[in-house]
């Protein structure tokens, strides 16, 4: 990396600006910068170097103060919304933003889970790292039953950018030949255990329409050339990924698509930024650039560019929409069909059931697989017979208990002692993910008086689950029941939950792509259909949620949009 | 800890090295093993046995003096010395005095501190002198009536003693010894196996990841 890689004032005139360093705007800054183009990347947080940065990475629970959990104290001041997360603790905390200066409300009789990772990388660094393609059932889900709109695109018109992503981000997985679970380009999948391999088969004859695969998760289980040139190796299988990996081993922004960036020597990246606003000619109805607010000191800059692509998350990219006001735009730019914040969605986690697996005493796993099985949605065919629409994957994995379930048990002395230090029973679970349907009542707006501490206006959400999500959740609790108890579990239990929508991290909506410009924000290129060299490719461009975790979408979507608008710009039509 | 365990953890280590030249071919790894990577891969050396101080001397963050003795025998009945230290060995009366005061809240604390009041209260009632006075058979005995919930215990006092015991547990068991020596450890385990042998007489994981 060249020595000047981070600015902080410059009056050049980039090519690319791209706002954001995460998953969809680190794709973004490479393909950028591979295509010769000078990209400045714009992270509102600090900067966070592979390796050195990692501070919690690899250390045991007795080397951590309060051996992994996190101090009160602490807790209450700056992470009472981030604490949700599965993923906060000790060594991973100050990848987490802090909740005292990121506030933001919700409508009366709603809640939403808002978790943020405000700095280099982004939730790439924090992401659970799985990995699917969307199939065409999803993308013609909108269409199909009339919730949201038609998606402008169908896995043929990205087929080639999954490819291009996979190759590069190391995707493990199985080729499983599934309708609407299209295979990619798939590093080796992680091993199943005895147990799964038996589930496996009994699904399989029990059940042949609902086949339960290996996880795809993007790990090197198999580096290529390319990702050991990259200074990436093959995963360890420690599961504490969150932590940072020195290893390279999962794909985050550090590990893959920055370095990538920055060996062109065409990357800048400006750090400590928070984008106030785009900067709007109204004279060529072009985006000129981004108005800043430093992160720390609170004065104010600006960039400029040809283009500008928003990859700030798809709550922050909409944010950044709708504080960009003009005569033109007065309800945000790029605003002209009124639906910019609408159709927010998140996935629906609130259902599972659980049992106990008989026998394989005389084995055990070894190392910490950083992924489970998944039952991929079984439901991808619209049926009027179900009382909801869509449908959920189903995610679990075999595993055999250890003190943390034992200690429950009554006694005291030796033979609780003994007892604790021999491995349990081995266990089972299917665990619901849920489509949640796009409506227009679902949204974000900016809060008419309320700033936070860069003059930011305040996000308010309007958000809840609907009868759909709750019919499909208490569906897959039974349906997981039933099939865990054929597959012969025993003590099956299975519950529905009523947890808010945020805490799946997996945002989605507020500036959708559509073939309408009156109905939507983005054609099927991601660019605006107002403006032509404004773009946004993270999850704020969904048009349904699909059942599938996104990220690997928003890759593809954006080096497709990339590809598309290095394209428009040598043809001067950007 | 023992030599075979020293043995192994040195074993895995080698191993590991080896197993990056494979993995990563000679160059790459000269290059990786200079790296950060490398310096967290060996992290794991398991320091050689130390002095842990664990007898109570002065009042806890949260706890008594006389409390955290009390405790501290109320760890040694839970999980005893045996081929390892036990709870009381690696001052795990000291860690929950800790924790409590960094991660529970007052209430928590409060209970905690009423568990031991009311342990003393029963000790005094049936055998006429505090719990730390008793002999371990009674105290085994005694402990062993609330974590059942009889005799002297109600329902909810035995509900308070398991969150007790969780406690113990965890400290005990995100302790160095607990962890690696009483459990078995792989702070880089190289890969994942589905199936490897296992005997009932075998330590089970110690090492979780992130997830303890």
């Amino acid at each position: 990396m060249s020595e000047n890689l981070y600015i902080n004032k410059s009056n050049e005139v980039y090519d690319a600006i791209v706002i954001g360093s995460g998953i969809s705007g680190g794709w973004a800054a490479k393909e950028f910068c591979e295509r010769g183009l000078k990209t400045l990347m714009i992270e509102r947080g600090r900067v966070v170097e592979h390796q050195k940065d990692y501070i919690g990475e690899n250390k045991a629970p007795w080397q951590q103060p309060l051996r992994t959990k996190v101090d009160n104290l602490l807790v209450k001041e700056q992470h009472q919304i981030q604490q949700q997360c599965y993923a906060f603790t000790d060594a991973t905390k100050h990848f987490f933003g802090n909740d005292k200066d990121l506030p933001y409300t919700t409508a009366k009789n709603t809640n939403f889970t808002w978790i943020r990772a405000n700095q280099l990388g982004g939730k790439s660094l924090l992401w659970h790292r799985q990995s699917y393609r969307l199939g065409d059932y999803d993308f013609a889900a909108n269409k199909s039953d009339g919730f949201g709109n038609d998606w402008p695109i169908r896995h043929k018109d990205i087929d080639k950018w999954y490819s291009h992503v996979e190759k590069h981000a190391g995707i493990s997985g199985s080729k499983d030949n599934l309708e609407n679970l299209p295979d990619g380009e798939f590093l080796p999948p992680f091993e199943m255990n005895s147990p799964e391999k038996v589930l496996q088969a009994k699904f399989a004859e029990l059940y042949p329409d609902r086949p339960l695969i290996m996880g795809r998760t993007a790990h090197l289980t198999k580096p290529t050339k390319l990702h050991l040139s990259q200074g990436r190796v093959q995963c360890q299988a420690r599961d504490e990924c969150q932590a940072g990996c020195s290893f390279g081993s999962y794909f985050s922004t550090q590990s893959s698509t920055l370095p990538a960036a920055a060996a062109t020597n065409n990357l800048h990246i400006a750090p400590n930024s928070v984008v106030h606003s785009l900067i709007y000619d109204e004279k060529t109805n072009r985006v000129k650039g981004v108005r800043i607010i430093d992160n720390d000191d609170l004065s104010e800059r600006e960039y400029f560019a040809k283009v500008v692509f928003v990859c700030a998350s798809t709550i922050g990219s909409t944010q950044i929409l709708m504080n960009s006001i003009s005569k033109k735009f007065p309800n945000g730019i790029a605003n002209s069909s009124g639906v910019l914040g609408h159709y927010l969605m998140d996935h629906n986690y609130n259902a599972g059931a659980s049992g106990d697996i008989e026998g394989f005493e005389d084995e055990i796993d070894k190392g910490r697989r950083p992924t489970g099985l998944i039952m991929p949605n079984f439901y991808y065919k619209p049926d009027a017979k179900r009382n909801f629409l869509r449908g959920y994957a189903l995610a679990g994995r075999a595993y055999r208990e250890g003190w943390q379930s034992i200690q429950h048990q009554d006694g005291l002395g030796v033979e609780y002692k003994n007892k604790l230090k021999q491995a349990g029973k081995w266990r089972f679970g299917l665990y619901a993910q849920g489509e949640m349907l796009p409506r227009f009542e679902n949204k974000m707006s900016l809060h008419p008086t309320l700033k936070d501490k860069w003059g930011m206006p305040q996000i308010e959400f309007d958000c809840h689950f609907s009868d759909n999500e709750t019919n499909m959740m208490i569906d897959a609790a039974e349906q997981a029941e039933k099939m865990l108890k054929a597959v012969g579990l025993n003590n099956v239990q299975s519950r529905v939950m009523h947890g808010p929508p945020g805490l799946a991290i997996h945002e989605l909506g507020t500036a959708r792509m559509g073939r309408d410009a009156k109905t939507s924000i983005l054609n099927a290129y991601n660019q605006s259909h107002d403006i032509p060299n404004l773009f946004v490719t993270d999850g704020a461009s969904f048009c349904s949620s699909a059942v599938q975790n996104p990220s690997l979408t928003f890759m593809a979507l954006t080096v497709r949009a990339v590809d598309y608008c290095v394209k428009e710009m040598n043809a001067k039509r950007i | 800890m023992t030599k075979d365990q020293k043995t192994l953890t040195d074993e895995s280590k080698r191993k590991f090295v080896k197993g990056l030249a494979l993995l990563v071919g000679s160059t790459a790894a000269t290059a990786f093993l200079t790296t950060k990577s490398m310096s967290v891969a060996l992290a794991h050396t398991i320091e050689s046995e130390k002095t842990i101080a664990v007898e109570p001397l002065t009042d806890g963050k949260v706890f008594s003096l006389n409390q955290l003795k009390q405790l501290k025998s109320i760890c040694a009945i839970v999980i005893p010395k045996t081929d390892t230290l036990g709870a009381a060995e690696v001052n795990t009366h000291g860690f929950i005095d800790n924790q409590l005061f960094h991660c529970y809240d007052k209430s928590a604390q409060e209970k905690a501190k009423q568990l031991l009041s009311l342990i003393n209260v029963v000790a005094e009632k049936v055998f006429s002198q505090s719990f730390i006075a008793l002999k371990q058979t009674q105290q085994f005995e005694l402990l062993t009536e609330l974590d059942l919930g009889i005799k002297n215990f109600s329902s909810t006092e035995r509900q308070d003693f398991k969150l007790l015991k969780q406690l113990i547990c965890f400290g005990y068991y995100t302790s160095e010894v607990g962890a690696s020596q009483e459990l078995r450890y792989l702070a880089v385990p190289g890969g994942y196996k589905g199936s490897i042998a296992y005997e009932k007489t075998d330590a089970s994981w110690g090492s979780q990841g992130l997830y303890y």
